[in-house]
């Protein structure tokens, strides 16, 4: 369902020239589950942005669903952002003036939809949050703000869910509960791409990317729990 | 939920930046709804004088004073001895106000057409204290000074009686029944004058003979009025024959005086309007200076939308709706600032004036206000379009 041929983003010119991304290349198909691990500054949070259209890349193509969307226009690539690809950040990004309900409304109302509170509810209820549907992101736990934001991007019915660190400002308990969701969630058919740099959380994912200085070094399988990296 | 609903909670979690914003609004629009309120009342009692003094022409004595200059410095006025007009001008004067009125109006009854009261001004020592005796017909000056109303006693009638204006009857503590001395003649208060606010309370009202007698000044007058029949009689016309056919006389009509007042009341308007539309545009660039830094304080809620699915034009749309709350709170401020600045400044201004609240200012208010908060922020939110999500989460 998308594929990345030999992207690069370079930051910068002349000395202060920076290769963020060098000639990177991935495949993901339906359904699959990928961590892409590295150490800070390896690019991980740029490939994730350029696979999801929020970053262009510098040179190499982006294709998703048979189309190439690393040439659209901002107009073109909100239509990407309303159905096919959702986001979950590690700073949860929820808007601070809404609740909890309406902040997983808010992809629907972009979208034009009227209501949906119905469903933006019994999505809340599959993240376990229901209870907490009226109060506002300050008055949530980080746990609870980032079920709100994986709520968010599941409104939409999105082919690719990207991640990026969703457990990083999380202690182990709460980020081993977030990791179960997306567990489940790719059981049920959601392709997931998330960034990490903790080998741990890789492991709940079917492959492992390893970047380093904008590069693939590694690729591992790691379906069977494997502990190869 | 709609979009504007999202624009409307995040106002309510930064209100302090809304409420500055629609300060700067409001100052201007304060500018313009006091300045237009007050002219509206000085325009309102100036058509409201005109219909009370509309008909009228003031006669005088065609010098009366000098204007004393030195080079282009006025040292004021300089009266020059004793002004009278004859008596016997009045047949001629009357002559031409009513053959004007009847040329006018093509009327060919003979009699009387214009009411013609004449005036005598004495200064002089009642009970001790220096003031204003008028000398006037009794019945052509009840004609003339229509909204008269007696507080206490009758109107005059008789030669011996006399008429007394409200302040002055204070002043000189005189009651119904008193005796005044003038100059020898004994006269008799009969009726006290309800406050009109004009001259009129100042003074005191004798028939014109007994004054003349007790005078010396038979046959003479100091001025006089004359009421035209109606309000669209040719009173300029009246006046200029009367200017140009007797000699001696200045013929003033009312309307004129009304209109030249009118005329210079709305160049001040003129003017105080161009100053509001400069407040207006000062505050103007404040609303910009907010908008601008409300967009930078809001990049990452920018990205935020962005990233589920905003398109620029609702990102557009978001900061128009927040200029559209910000000119509506500021156009209530402004016309409710500008109507308190009215009542204020008004009186000083136009002495007297009673300042009233206009509604029909609110909608051009708000609508100011709208106006000049959704320019504003065109910039701002045209800069807020041009976010790129990635940049707006990288910043942090």
């Amino acid at each position: 369902m998308l594929e990345i041929r030999n992207v690069s983003k370079i930051y910068g010119e002349g000395t202060a020239k920076v290769v963020a991304l060098n000639n990177v290349s991935l495949q993901v198909n339906s359904g699959d589950f990928i961590a892409i691990m590295g150490p800070s500054g390896s690019g991980k949070s740029t490939l994730l942005n350029v696979i999801g259209g929020l970053d262009y890349p510098s040179s190499g193509e982006v294709i998703l669903d048979g189309k190439r969307i690393d040439n659209l226009d901002e107009n073109a690539l909100v239509v990407v952002r309303r159905g096919k690809v959702a986001y979950v950040f590690q700073q949860y990004h929820l808007l601070p003036s809404l609740t909890a309900l309406e902040n997983v409304l808010l992809p629907l109302i972009f979208c034009g939809a009227n209501g949906g509170g119905g469903k933006a509810m019994d999505i809340l209820k599959r993240v376990g949050l229901e209870k907490r549907a009226g109060h506002k992101p300050s008055e949530l736990s980080g746990g609870e703000q980032q079920r709100v934001a994986i709520a968010r991007a599941l409104v939409n019915e999105p082919s690719l869910i990207l991640a990026d660190e969703p457990t990083g400002n999380m202690d182990r308990k709460t980020g081993g509960e977030i990791l179960g969701l997306f567990d489940q969630l790719n059981k049920e058919g959601h392709s997931i791409i998330m960034v990490t740099h903790d080998r741990e959380i890789a492991r709940h994912a079917k492959e492992i990317i390893v970047l380093q200085d904008g590069q693939i070094v590694g690729k591992i399988n790691s379906e069977g729990g494997g502990d190869k990296c | 939920m709609k979009l504007y609903r999202i624009v409307l909670k995040d106002i309510v979690r930064r209100k302090k930046r809304v409420l500055f914003a629609a300060l700067g609004v409001a100052i201007g629009t304060m500018t313009v709804v006091g300045v237009l309120t007050i002219a509206f009342a000085g325009q309102a009692r100036i058509y409201n004088q005109l219909e009370k003094y509309g008909p009228n022409l003031a006669v005088m004595p065609a010098i009366s004073n000098v204007d004393t200059h030195l080079g282009d410095l006025s040292l004021g006025t300089l009266a020059v001895g004793e002004n009278y007009i004859p008596e016997e001008k009045l047949p001629q004067i009357r002559q031409i106000a009513d053959g004007e009125i009847k040329a006018a109006l093509g009327i060919t009854d003979e009699g009387d057409i214009a009411t013609i009261a004449p005036k005598l001004y004495i200064n002089t020592e009642v009970k001790g204290t220096s003031m204003m005796v008028v000398g006037v017909e009794p019945e052509e000056e009840s004609k003339i000074k229509t909204w008269w109303k007696i507080q206490e006693g009758k109107y005059i009638e008789r030669s011996d009686e006399v008429l007394v204006g409200a302040v002055a009857a204070k002043l000189l503590s005189l009651n119904i029944g008193d005796t005044v001395e003038l100059k020898g003649s004994a006269v008799t208060v009969t009726g006290i004058l309800e406050e009109t606010g004009s001259n009129d309370d100042y003074q005191i009202f004798v028939p014109l003979e007994t004054l003349q007698k007790a005078f010396g000044k038979e046959g003479l007058i100091s001025s006089m009025d004359i009421r035209a029949l109606c309000n669209a009689c040719p009173v300029e016309v009246i006046a200029n024959a009367i200017n140009q056919n007797i000699t001696g006389v200045r013929a003033i009509a009312v309307k004129q005086v009304a209109e030249a007042e009118m005329g210079v009341m709305e160049r001040m308007n003129k003017f105080m309007l161009a100053l509001g539309g400069i407040t207006l545009a000062v505050g103007l660039f404040g609303v910009v200076n907010t908008m601008m830094s409300s967009v930078n304080e809001r990049i990452k809620d920018i990205g935020i939308m962005r990233a589920v699915g905003a398109s620029r034009n609702q990102i557009m749309r978001v900061f128009i709706y927040e200029a559209i709350i910000i000119g509506i709170v500021g156009g209530i401020f402004g016309y409710l600032a500008g109507t308190l600045l009215a009542y204020i400044v008004g009186p000083i201004i136009f002495e007297g004036t009673n300042i009233n609240f206009v509604l029909k200012y609110l909608p051009l208010s708000l609508a100011l206000a709208i106006l000049v908060a959704v320019i504003a922020t065109l910039y701002p939110a045209l800069r807020a379009t041009r976010i790129r999500v990635a940049d707006s989460f990288r910043s942090l």
